[in-house]
């Protein structure tokens, strides 16, 4: 007898349907064997699911069992094959017909009860895209699976229940849609810890954090140890905009695919901050293995990608950065298969000047020899650094003034007024705007702009481009700067809440691209 | 013992006839060799050349010495003490990264002469990065010096045995930025033993560049503030200050502040109570007509 119970596959965050082929033939020798390139994982599914069915009072067939996953020529692992192949054998042996326009997905456990398995909001995009009505997950990811609207998802608690269900007796509870967000109110008390106004002075940097924020503008902070970079860097999270729905939907497939969605949650609201340590390898950044799986850059997309110490990373690892900065996504060519992988994220960099880190520093003297600081600056400079739009210079704020602008402030309510909260309302306000301009385009921010959307989007009066070419020949400026000026422009003006870029906003512009680190 | 000119002959033999072409070479019973030199303790033997060696050149020289790593206020030391020095001096320096290679590079901007005096080979490059500023020495009339022949690498004793050549060849020896064990302390102190002149130039006393001036000031060296005095004790004319000196800016509260000290944007901000974003285009206007620059996170006035 032959049952055909539906699934899928993911090649990088691609889907592609599988045929879970199940055939109980009386003849031969007994035996289960799967056929159709499984990988280790998918051959011990044979185990989980004899032992499963033994623990759950089923009967299972002494005959011989063969399991194609079709089409036979795709590459297939993971755990989820569990669930399609139990399904197929119950409907084999019992004669029970399997539910028609349904995918199956999930791992089981030996005690027939099913566990959390990665992937399964990939599966309802898929079944959305495909047709499909319901599909059935493990009730754990049942959040993760019905964040896809029109799609019936059905949680399995266990086999005995599946099968009772399949019989049409005790119905599986049934989600459709939204669960409803239950975090939306307090979406940003969370971030109470990063609380911008906490780092005293600064004010440059905490501007460009909000110009970062606001139009998702790349960011390096170059300065001596304890001027408050990293914190700062960290504080970005609590003026950054939550997700919208397009992008949520984005980065949850990316983090469904690599198992990082906690049991019970379904869209991720949070922009992605990434920050691996300097010691991480080339693959690890852009992705990689035979399979390819993604890299950080991947898990940083629409959101922040936070590189500490930037010059301490190999080189291989930052120029590797380079093409994704520009296009947004990577192709990870492996032998087998090349995978495309999305990666729109906003880099944020911090470095110290020197190996030492007191090179321009007045209260420490800087040990390094001219060669040293030469090495280490030649890692910050030319083609990464291009793709950077906003370069602040930091020093440490100076020890008197710790003091007193701390006893200060507390009195003080005026100080208060440039918190994270009044910052994320500028932010949102600026992010606003950028959804209305891009509305018919495939772009969310200013950064994200062609060259095209630059000349139909930004236009200059003659006095800001006068100053924008004068500016691009004084600090030799390449092309690809000139445009980026013109974006972080674009970004000013929004903030300003003007409908024009105005020859301030190119002013300011400028001042974030003019540093020398040397 | 291998002689100079043997040397010579042996490239000649070897076919790297080029190179000898280049080179010339000055032994201490010659006529032509710098009287100035001969004077010290100790002179090199021989001294291998390229470029420009003649009488005038040696006549008026003043070293110009400092850190390898120079900042944005040694640069503008420089390049003020040459546009008021008379531009008839030659100025000598050790061809190092830093100050040394400043005042090289200023010395060809302003029309003056220039000696270098390499710490190693006459055929080596040393930093080698300097290439460029090595070539337009020689193309514009400049001297290159080296005791050391061929392309013999610098090794740490090199460097204060060059130094006792730039100190040797100057009338004056003209401190820039020294930190406490800057190489350039001794070139001053050899100038000191050999009754030459000794001038730095003062700099804030929080700067780790200034402690090897504050020490030698202390001993022996005298402070000055202009390339005037460097032509007063040379006896030459003075020539008038290039440059516009009248300011029509002068009411550009921000050009005020940063004339007395380099400041960064967040403290001019805090100072004048303005807006950061209000700051950033006022300080980039500036910053393209020339009046200010940046480095490091701090403004300067120019």
């Amino acid at each position: 007898m032959l049952v055909k119970v539906k699934s899928i596959t993911t090649r990088g965050i691609e889907t592609l349907g599988v045929d879970v082929e199940v055939n109980v033939s009386s003849r031969g020798i007994p035996g289960l064997e799967i056929v159709g390139l499984p990988d280790k994982s998918i051959d011990e599914s044979k185990d989980r699911v004899k032992t499963a069915f033994q623990n759950c009072g089923l009967e299972f067939p002494n005959k011989k069992i063969t399991i194609n996953l079709a089409p036979a020529d795709v590459h297939k692992e993971g755990s989820c094959y569990d669930l399609p192949i139990a399904v197929g054998l119950i409907c084999a042996v019992s004669g029970l017909k399997v539910p028609e326009s349904s995918l199956f997905f999930g791992e089981l456990s030996f005690d027939g009860s099913l566990r959390h398995t990665r992937g399964s909001f990939l599966l309802s995009i898929y079944a959305k895209e495909n047709g499909y009505e319901k599909v059935f997950v493990p009730v754990q990811c049942v959040r993760e699976a019905a964040s896809i609207k029109n799609v019936k998802v059905f949680g399995v608690e266990n086999l005995s229940l599946l099968m009772k269900h399949l019989n049409g007796e005790n119905l599986l509870r049934e989600y459709c849609g939204d669960l409803g967000e239950s975090e939306d109110l307090d979406y940003y008390k969370k971030f109470d810890e990063f609380e911008i106004g906490n780092v005293i002075g600064q004010e440059q940097i905490k501007r460009a954090l909000e110009i970062c924020a606001a139009g998702g503008h790349n960011l390096i902070m170059v300065g001596p140890p304890g001027a408050g970079k990293t914190m700062l860097a960290k504080s970005l999270v609590s003026i950054l905009p939550p997700l919208t729905e397009q992008e949520s939907i984005e980065v949850t497939k990316i983090y469904s695919l690599v198992g990082k969605i906690p049991p019970g949650c379904g869209l991720l609201q949070q922009r992605p901050f990434r920050s691996p340590h300097h010691t991480i390898s080339y693959a690890g950044m852009i992705g990689g293995g035979s399979n390819p799986s993604p890299g950080e850059i991947t898990l940083a997309h629409r959101g922040i990608l936070f590189m500490d110490e930037f010059s301490e990373y190999t080189r291989l690892v930052l120029e590797a950065l380079r093409q994704p900065l520009e296009c947004g996504k990577v192709t990870v060519s492996r032998s087998k298969g090349s995978v495309d992988f999305p990666s729109r994220f906003v880099l944020v960099a911090a470095s110290n000047p020197c190996p030492c880190g007191y090179f321009g520093d007045t209260a420490h003297t800087c040990t390094c020899s001219d060669r040293k600081i030469k090495n280490y600056q030649s890692k910050l400079s030319g083609p990464v650094l291009d793709r950077i739009d906003l370069h602040i210079n930091v020093l440490p704020v100076e020890k008197s003034r710790l003091l007193s602008d701390y006893s200060q402030e507390t009195q003080n309510i005026e100080k208060v007024k440039d918190g994270s909260r009044e910052m994320r309302i500028r932010v949102l306000e600026a992010r606003e705007i950028q959804k209305e301009r891009f509305r018919n385009e495939k772009v969310y921010t200013n950064a994200e702009m062609s060259n095209t959307h630059v000349s139909r989007y930004c236009k200059l009066d003659s006095p800001s481009k006068n100053l924008l070419v004068q500016a691009v020949e004084k600090f030799g400026l390449s092309t690809r700067a000139y445009f980026k000026l013109i974006k972080v422009a674009r970004t000013l003006s929004d903030l300003d809440k003007k409908p024009n870029i105005e020859i301030q906003h190119v002013a300011e512009a400028i001042q974030y691209r003019s540093r020398l680190f040397l | 013992m291998f002689e100079a000119a043997d040397w010579v002959r042996f490239l000649k033999m070897d076919g790297r006839e080029k190179e000898c072409e280049e080179v010339g070479c000055v032994r201490i019973e010659d006529e032509n060799y710098p009287c100035l030199l001969k004077e010290i303790p100790d002179p090199p033997k021989h001294l291998y050349y390229k470029g420009n060696f003649c009488e005038e050149i040696f006549e008026n020289c003043v070293a110009v010495v400092g850190s390898r790593k120079m900042s944005l206020y040694g640069k503008k030391v420089v390049e003020h003490l040459f546009s008021t020095a008379n531009k008839s001096m030659t100025i000598v320096s050790g061809f190092m990264s830093g100050v040394d290679a400043e005042a090289h590079s200023q010395a060809l901007h302003f029309g003056m002469k220039t000696i270098a005096v390499m710490p190693c080979g006459i055929n080596y490059v040393h930093p080698e990065d300097q290439v460029g500023l090595y070539e337009k020495i020689i193309k514009q009339g400049g001297l290159i010096l080296s005791e050391f022949e061929s392309d013999f690498k610098p090794k740490l004793w090199t460097y204060p045995k060059r130094n006792r050549i730039v100190a040797g060849l100057s009338k004056v020896t003209v401190v820039v930025e020294a930190s406490a064990n800057s190489g350039s302390l001794i070139t001053a102190r050899l100038a000191n033993s050999y009754g030459r002149k000794v001038f730095v130039v003062p700099g804030s006393i929080f700067s780790d560049l200034s402690n090897g001036k504050i020490q030698i000031n202390n001993e022996f060296a005298k402070t000055i503030g202009s390339g005037f005095q460097i032509n007063e004790f040379l006896g030459l004319r003075c020539t008038t200050k290039s440059g516009n000196t009248d300011f029509d800016d002068q009411e550009n509260p921000i050009l005020i502040l940063l004339k007395n000290e380099p400041m960064t944007i967040n403290e001019l901000s805090e100072v004048l109570s303005t807006d950061i974003s209000e700051l950033s285009m006022e300080l980039t206007l500036l910053s393209l007509d020339g009046l200010v620059t940046e480095q490091g996170g701090k403004f300067y006035a120019c």
